[in-house]
């Protein structure tokens, strides 16, 4: 068991904050002793290339262990998928793995296990992947495999009815828990129809539809050079990881047709204010949801945006404060603030017994509120900005956080320098900025409550405070639709 | 999409400290000092310059395996309890003491030990021997902060237990593997003996388990042993070490006669069957051949389980096995969540199935030198960070009693043999030594399956 949920382990920082003072001790015990003089240390420096073919190759270096985490990113993902087939790009990339003209599924798994290592694929929003994570001595037959996959899939149809069926399981499986429940519902009220509304996974009716010939198109239409970024970190030079790339994916031809032109608008679907409750009699906790609109990738106000949300999320972030540390109602309380190719979400949310339901919705819009009406002094604002220097630190000490972070900020067509500016760029932050981004993009009034519980317990509450709560009984939910709702069953 | 998670209640934090040296791979050695106070603290450090941070964590030698009588979940709640006011600290200190500053705190309790851990820019480090050396040597805790950590608890049972589908499926599936011995008792707890537990339980407990000569603090970092050295003795030394002796679990559990069946019922769609093995305990020489074996069954998807019940007879959508050797004894789990429309005993059969394979003969040397390539691939991704190595180098010490094993564990595993995986197969995966559980829906229950 484990006190928090926020932090995964690792580490690295180069901090020099001094927030805490310390009062005049009365004996050696009774204060703690005061940090000595901070101590610096640098990131590693990105090299970005173009091989003739338009693959974009970056390599990182890090040699503090003996691995290499490579990851080749197509610049699309779940936002492409037509409304009727969600689930298609996630399921494209998923089968990348299961079959290429020169090796089954259980040969690639077979090899690549052998080497120890690991490979994967699925699609996001906004990029699909696949990429593997391997002792440094083993990078040339993993790079092989990796390149395989990626360029000579089959999607051979008995691998296509497997896949689909564990979709189903999955989303099965999804639909038994009420925080997974609670997300899906919050991307269909944010985004509606629109191209982030629908689950990335799919539905088990979107599943059904998906033919092997959509997913050999989506896969001809954007897995190719000029789409797609390899990125490589570890312990390895850019010379050797150049040479590397330049074997296995320097003869991967790009066609001479123009890359598929994306509809970039994102309908602005909702108006928000919303107030979802679904019933789940059986659900053992109920997740409360707080979502809206958040911002895209290259909004000006991204590090004003993203030192809002960690005034509110993390342990000691406002929403924990104020849910868990004073008043024990749930495990953990957090938002995220999640920056796409488009507009995208800001979620808060936490999971608490049934009955609390309607307390716990209260104190999520009353934070979100608070924000801009009482934004953080520097007292407060300083150790939160402090919290997400330090994550972005740590994130880099593993060869496959190094290569995420460094994915991210080239697939938004972001500098690969900005890792080295990042910690000041959120030191620049102060309360104003604070202020003036609560109050222009998390506004409560149109931020839209999702609860996904046991209604009996906690809806004549909510009902009490909110008399424009729509409730949908888990067996009416559809999730293929911004109505939420399955259409009534004209008589049979 | 849903995890099969076995280790969630099983064990906070799955220590797979397993290693093997690969020809090509450079396997980086862990040089740790070792040193023990006069009090009985044990002091493990790794001088380590390649960030500027330190990582510091104090090992106590309690788990849930020495919950008080009728206070099932105590030492994990103990473990939130002690980040509320302390000797010198008011509530949440320790937050401010490293959250604050860019770094993290965190702490987990399983069935054997309770970590604490931090870690921390190093400039910061004399305040963390400090803060952990306040909370060693005195609670101070309210009675409204002891409720209020409690109902945080209790959401932390309905999180892992209640909301996911197959929560109580592990719950249950501990619950009922053990007929005597205290590992029959979730590390979580149940939410009746949380409500009973009082301060003065507290008080007592932190008595009875908080003292140097049963922690171990190990720090791993960008620090001048010197200097660290100097701070340990000025905070930590101090701490008086107890006359009264410590208490220690003696049960053993007996082995079990004939198999048990049992079938249960909860608010999951797909039908699930665990089966578990009472096996033998961590510093066992065995524990490093059911290791193998356990990577064998289910790591990745060239494993045998995942092949068998997943990939060609599409039965299962998940399938999981965990060795879960602890200081007591073991408990090997084998399971599956089945594939929508499949029946609990045709899945029941296939895991069986690819057991007995493995006890009719052995494993080819290249299917023995995939798992021993991955378990050594996982470990070095636990050694990225400095807390991944001091949570290596704590197993070692305090789990296996010896933490040279943090280096040396490498050739035991290198020498398991396709005979020895064979052999422990035979030897634990007996048909009198089985439980077998169905987790059903409970609208079959209704139905009538």
């Amino acid at each position: 068991m484990i006190r928090k949920l926020f932090f995964s382990a690792a580490l690295c920082a180069t901090l020099c904050i001094l927030c805490f003072k310390t009062s005049v001790a009365q004996t050696p015990q009774a204060t703690p002793p005061p940090p000595a003089s901070p101590r610096s240390g640098k990131f590693p420096t990105p090299v970005d290339q173009t091989l003739p073919n338009g693959l974009r190759v970056i390599v990182v270096q890090r040699t503090e262990s003996p691995l290499i985490s490579a990851q080749l990113l197509i610049k699309n993902g779940g936002e492409v998928d037509s409304p009727e087939l969600a689930g298609l790009a996630d399921m494209t990339a998923s089968l990348l793995t299961k079959g290429t003209q020169t090796r089954d599924a259980t040969k690639i798994a077979q090899e690549i296990e052998s080497l120890g290592g690991s490979l994967n694929s699925s699609a996001r929003w906004d990029s699909s992947f696949a990429s593997v994570n391997v002792m440094s001595s083993k990078i040339q037959p993993a790079m092989e495999i990796l390149a395989d996959v990626v360029r000579h899939p089959t999607f051979k149809s008995d691998e296509v009815e497997r896949l689909r069926q564990q979709y189903l399981d999955n989303f099965t499986l999804a639909l038994g828990d009420p925080g997974a429940v609670a997300r899906m519902v919050a991307a269909r009220v944010v985004f509606g129809d629109s191209p982030y509304g629908h689950p990335v996974s799919g539905t088990a009716e979107s599943l059904a539809r998906i033919s092997a010939a959509d997913i050999a198109k989506m896969h001809s239409r954007f897995y190719r050079p000029d789409n797609a970024i390899l990125v490589i970190g570890g312990d390895i030079n850019a010379k050797d990881g150049l040479a590397l790339a330049t074997k296995y994916f320097g003869d991967w031809q790009k066609p001479t047709t123009p890359l598929p032109a994306v509809s970039a608008a994102m309908e602005s679907a909702a108006k928000g204010g919303r107030i979802v409750v679904i019933d789940k009699p059986d659900a053992g906790q109920a997740a409360v949801y707080l979502a809206r609109t958040g911002i895209d990738r290259k909004d000006p106000d991204y590090f004003r945006g993203i030192v809002s949300n960690s005034v509110l999320s993390g342990y000691s972030g406002r929403l924990n404060q104020e849910i868990r540390i004073k008043r024990g109602l749930s495990y953990g309380a957090g938002s995220t603030l999640d920056a796409r190719r488009d507009v995208g979400p800001f979620v808060a949310s936490a999971q608490t017994k049934n009955e609390s339901g309607a307390a716990v919705a209260d104190l999520l819009l009353g934070e979100i509120g608070r924000l801009s009406s009482a934004p953080p002094a520097d007292v407060e604002l300083t150790p939160r900005k402090a919290v997400l220097i330090g994550n972005f630190s740590r994130n880099l000490e593993t060869v496959n956080g190094l290569v995420g972070q460094v994915g991210s900020l080239a697939l938004y067509g972001m500098d690969l320098n900005e890792i080295n500016r990042y910690i000041n760029n959120v030191e620049a932050i102060n309360t104003a900025d604070v202020q003036k981004f609560a109050g222009a993009r998390l506004d409560a009034k149109t931020s839209n409550i999702i609860i996904v519980g046991n209604g009996k317990a906690f809806l004549p509450d909510l009902q009490k405070k909110y008399p424009n709560v729509e409730v949908i009984p888990v067996s009416e939910l559809d999730l293929n639709t911004a109505l939420l709702r399955k259409k009534k069953p004209s008589a049979d | 999409m849903v995890r099969f998670s076995i280790r969630l209640l099983l064990g906070a934090c799955l220590l797979l400290a397993t290693q093997l040296a690969s020809a090509q791979t450079r396997m980086p050695q862990l040089k740790f000092a070792d040193r023990t106070l006069t009090n009985g603290l044990r002091v493990l450090t790794v001088e380590d310059h390649s960030s500027p941070t330190v990582a510091i964590q104090v090992w106590y030698h309690v788990g849930s395996k020495d919950d008080p009588n009728q206070r099932s979940g105590f030492a994990h709640l103990f473990e939130h309890i002690m980040f509320k006011s302390t000797k010198n600290m008011k509530s949440e200190m320790m937050d401010r003491l490293t959250e604050d500053v860019g770094g993290f705190n965190n702490a987990f309790t399983n069935d054997d030990v309770t970590v604490y851990y931090e870690v921390v820019p190093s400039n910061y480090l004399e305040t963390l021997i400090w803060a952990e050396a306040d909370r060693l040597s005195g609670l101070n805790v309210d009675d409204a902060n002891f409720k209020s950590e409690r109902d945080v608890v209790k959401e932390e049972y309905r999180q892992s237990v209640l909301a996911p589908p197959y929560g109580m499926l592990f719950y249950l599936l501990q619950a009922k593997s053990f007929a005597e011995h205290p590992y029959k008792r979730p590390t979580i707890g149940s939410i009746e003996n949380l409500d009973a537990a009082s301060l003065q339980d507290v008080q007592d407990f932190h008595s009875t388990y908080y003292r140097p000569d049963n922690a171990t603090l190990i720090v791993v970092g960008d620090f001048d042993s010197k200097q660290l050295d100097s701070w340990v003795d000025k905070y930590f030394a101090p701490i008086a070490k107890p006359s009264r002796s410590l208490p220690r679990v003696s049960v053993k559990e007996p082995p079990r006669k004939s198999e048990t069946r049992l079938t249960e019922y909860g608010h999951n769609d797909l039908p699930a069957v665990g089966l578990t093995y009472l096996t033998t305990k961590r510093s066992d020489p065995d524990a490093d051949a059911l290791r193998v074996a356990n990577a064998i069954l289910s790591a990745g998807e060239s494993s045998r389980l995942y092949n068998a019940l997943v990939y060609t007879q599409q039965i299962a959508a998940e399938i999981e096995s965990d060795d879960n050797t602890l200081e007591d004894a073991g408990l090997f789990i084998v399971g599956a969540i089945l594939s929508e429309g499949k029946k609990v005993e045709d899945a029941e059969k296939s895991l069986l199935t690819e057991i007995k394979k493995l006890q009719d003969a052995p494993v080819s040397a290249a299917e023995l030198e995939k798992a021993k390539n991955q378990l050594i691939t996982d470990q070095l991704r636990e050694r990225e960070t400095g807390n991944g190595k001091a949570l290596a180098l704590g197993e070692a010490a305090v789990l296996l009693g010896d933490p040279a094993r943090v280096n040396t564990d490498l050739a035991r595993l290198q020498a398991v043999t396709a005979a020895d995986v064979q052999r422990v197969m035979k030897k634990y995966f007996t048909d009198s030594n089985r439980l077998v559980l169905y987790y059903l829906p409970e609208a079959s229950k209704k139905g009538g399956q």
